[in-house]
């Protein structure tokens, strides 16, 4: 009873009031809301974003961040484009791109682990430049000739009605959900970001679990890169340009904090399937794309606003409690 | 009778179900160093936080100079003139000294006055007798020298009652003689200064009176000429402490587990050469800059040594990250619990299962949350660690707790050499005992321990051996049967050499 009670003061508690309340106004605007079509619409749209923000939510716990996801994302997508207009096999392609996603990611956290950069300035290096490799190999003309079951697998059911990119996302989150809440490297990842020193000095080696992490995140970006180009079945140079803001957006907003050591990935979901409520909704009543996004940046300012509040009645019992 | 400075009187302080302070009375009169002691949890801090209006009680009032006051915050605790130090020095790193002592002066208007603010910074730092440049950025200040800059700070301001919460803790013998001048001084001149301090030579050496504490209860205050150690350690604890300074058997075997020789870090140590054996306890003594924490440091793979050899379990060892020595089976206590040691906001298993994670994991790397937490309900009931389960966050124990779950952590790994650096700095008598017995125990089963103290009866109590540095240097290595408090310093300070 206590424990429920607990959990329901914590911010995931919040998100989830808020998600029924928003899942509330949704149903009483169109019925339709709750269909199972609308469902996959609305994760559909967003789906590219909201894969990369499970990755990003263990980066952003490690106490590091990865601005470079959008442009790995545009460069994976182009870089397929341009192999598969130049005549190179679709399956061969793909892995080019999975490991252009690796070498991305390990570039970055070499320059984290072994030069010693912050990640904020290191990653905003690479979003320019993956972003302009990127710009280099499909310039703004765009290319939209790629395979048949390349289309089909971003824009048809894989499982009955369901898209690929939808079964891949939650096969993904219930691998990251045990990784980061129930196994060995999810707790080095809290501890880690709550004190990397700690971590050195309890034998935690702490280089290469931030390496395994920027390596999982280039992957992960130039994955779902792919996911963006045959969903939409078309690339150009700035194909996912912004979506680090979005997708940090959506951690934030989970309760991760930007310092690092708390969060959970059931956090990010919870934040995930209130953005794209709400979305859907506001689109329901007609508001437009950019007072949405407006909403969204205030609901950022509350998030991150609203655990502060409850950081400090914590530290105030923390005072209290001195045993 | 003149009146007395500040009165607490019938003060209780509830939090929840816990009563922290009970009917506590306590007059402070001016040109007094008062003292109070009491084992951790015993409610000092408490008091502190009141009379600095950090806290509020929930029955008594307070008197200043007869008058009742409420004190509200900070702020209108340093409008009433009570200031405090503490144990950990808060000072702000990107600022230098002279910024730091008048952070929150007002004096001067809207505009700073650098050059004016260093003479003035100047002539405190003389006051408390180091040598300290006020231009310096304190981020790359020693505690030491940060924790002059908070008396400093507290000297700038207009106090009239000086609570200084173990202000010596983290100072050299040195630095500690002058502290205790400093606050004899200031009475001299008319303050009240409220000492708390773990060191109980200090306390008969400086203050006027002491009042113990226990459970939040006030047990007796007394001239200090009517108090004797013995019967202060009973009051304190409740039982009787007299065989805490003894010395046991030395349980030392003939196997050399550790073996350095010349160790050398170029410009911090060198020529740094002794053998650890199984089962024994040896000793690092000397004052603050010794380099001794550097010297531990290098054999535990943190800073990689410029030249010399270290032989560990017969193998000629080059560690270059903690990870390896602690494979290899070493651990090491760090004296700085919140920065090396602990993971504060984490729970108490959390941090109990840190440096062992592998051992509980399943062969997909799951955690075995049950063994955890197992595990770590083991250590509080061995440890007697106060807690009210494994799930507490760290940072919510006090200092004393504090110290046991970082040790829990290290006994997990069952290492053959233990590194123990200031393992009962800051935490009272009680649990020090019980640290001594701990590391006892580990010497009798086989276990080595290298023993990092600038408390010297402890040096003395525990050591088998002791190896004093100075300066980066080795003094000596004195046999427990040859040393004494006057010894040690002699080599600690560099006169026996002198002498020579």
């Amino acid at each position: 009873m206590k424990t429920a009670l607990n959990r329901l003061q914590s911010w995931e508690g919040f998100l989830l009031c808020a998600l029924i309340f928003i899942i509330l106004l949704n149903v009483n605007l169109s019925p339709q809301f709750l269909s199972f079509s609308n469902f996959i619409n609305l994760f559909q749209l967003s789906i590219e974003k909201v894969i990369v923000a499970l990755v990003m939510t263990f980066v952003i716990i490690n106490a590091e961040i990865d601005l470079s996801v959008g442009s790995m994302m545009g460069l994976s997508a182009c870089t397929f484009g341009w192999l598969v207009q130049g005549g190179v096999p679709g399956g061969f392609v793909i892995l080019t791109c999975l490991i252009i996603g690796v070498a991305g990611g390990a570039l970055n956290g070499w320059f984290v682990t072994k030069v010693g950069l912050p990640s904020l300035v290191v990653t905003l290096a690479t979003l320019i430049g993956f972003r302009g490799l990127a710009r280099v190999l499909v310039e703004d003309r765009g290319i939209n000739e790629f395979p048949e079951w390349f289309d089909a697998l971003g824009q048809q059911g894989f499982v009955g009605s369901i898209p690929f990119a939808i079964i891949a996302f939650f096969i993904l989150f219930a691998v990251l959900y045990i990784v980061l809440q129930r196994s060995g490297f999810g707790r080095k990842t809290y501890v880690i970001g709550t004190n990397r020193e700690v971590a050195d000095y309890a034998g935690i080696n702490t280089s290469r679990h931030k390496m395994i992490l920027f390596i999982a995140s280039g992957l992960v970006s130039a994955f779902a890169g792919l996911l963006y180009a045959a969903r939409v079945g078309a690339v150009r140079g700035d194909v996912a340009l912004g979506f680090e803001l979005d997708i940090i957006t959506i951690v934030l907003l989970g309760g991760v904090s930007i310092f690092g050591g708390t969060g959970t990935l059931f956090g990010t979901l919870l934040a995930i399937l209130i953005v794209l409520s709400l979305r859907n909704g506001m689109a329901l009543i007609n508001i437009t794309g950019h007072i949405q996004t407006g909403v969204i940046g205030l609901l950022l300012i509350g998030s991150v606003i609203a655990p502060r509040i409850h950081l400090i009645s914590i530290w105030r019992r923390l005072k209290g409690e001195r045993l | 009778m003149p009146q007395p400075v500040l009165r607490m009187n019938s003060i209780s302080k509830h939090f929840g179900m816990t009563k922290a302070l009970s009917n506590m009375s306590i007059t402070l009169e001016a040109s007094e160093v008062h003292a109070i002691v009491g084992e951790n949890g015993a409610g000092k801090s408490t008091i502190i936080k009141i009379m600095t209006g950090i806290h509020q009680p929930t029955s008594g009032k307070i008197e200043v100079d007869g008058k009742t006051r409420k004190i509200t915050g900070p702020q209108a605790a340093r409008e009433a003139g009570i200031a405090a130090i503490y144990q950990e020095p808060m000072v702000f790193p990107d600022l230098d000294v002279a910024e730091n002592i008048f952070i929150s002066d007002n004096s001067t208007g809207v505009l700073v006055h650098p050059a004016e603010q260093r003479k003035r910074a100047r002539a405190l730092i003389e006051r408390i007798g180091i040598k300290l440049d006020p231009s310096r950025i304190a981020s790359g200040l020693t505690l030491a020298e940060q924790q002059a800059v908070e008396i400093a700070r507290a000297l700038s301001q207009d106090v009239r009652v000086l609570i200084m919460d173990e202000p010596t803790a983290s100072l050299s013998a040195h630095e500690a003689e002058q502290l205790r001048k400093i606050a004899q001084n200031l009475a001299g001149q008319g303050v009240a200064v409220v000492y708390i301090s773990h060191r109980l030579e200090e306390i008969f050496e400086i203050s006027d009176r002491v009042t113990v504490i226990r459970d939040g209860r006030h047990i007796s205050t007394k001239p200090i000429a009517k108090v004797t150690s013995d019967g202060m350690i009973t009051e304190m604890v409740g039982r009787d402490f007299g065989k805490y300074f003894a010395k046991t058997a030395s349980t030392a075997q003939d196997e050399v587990i550790l073996e350095v020789r010349n160790l050398t870090l170029d410009g911090v140590f060198e020529d740094i050469s002794f053998d650890l054996h199984r089962g024994e306890v040896l000793c690092m003594a000397g004052l603050v800059g010794a380099r001794r924490t550097d010297v531990a440091l290098a054999i535990f793979g943190v800073i990689p040594p410029t030249s010399g050899s270290i032989k560990f379990k017969g193998q000629t060892t080059k560690f270059t990250n903690p990870r390896t020595a602690i494979e290899a089976g070493i651990a090491y206590v760090s004296e700085d619990r919140r920065k090396l040691g602990l993971a504060m906001p984490m729970a108490i298993k959390s941090n109990v299962s840190m440096a062992t994670l592998d051992s509980f994991l399943s062969p997909l790397g799951l955690l075995k949350r049950e063994k955890e937490g197992k595990v770590a309900r083991h250590f509080i009931d061995s440890l007697n660690i106060r807690t009210p389960d494994v799930e507490t966050p760290v940072g919510m124990l006090s200092g004393g707790n504090q110290q046991k779950v970082m040790l829990a952590k290290w006994l997990n790994l069952n290492p053959d050499l233990f590194i123990f650096d200031e393992p009962t700095r800051g935490i009272d008598i009680g649990a020090k005992a019980e640290v001594h017995d701990l590391i006892r125990s580990i010497a009798a089963k086989g276990g080595a321990a290298l023993l990092i103290s600038s408390d010297l009866p402890e040096v003395l109590a525990m050591g088998d051996r002791i190896l004093v540095m100075r300066e980066g240097h080795q003094m000596s290595i004195v046999k427990h049967s040859e040393a004494t408090q006057e010894t040690v310093m002699m080599h600690a300070t560099g006169q026996r050499q002198e002498a020579i």
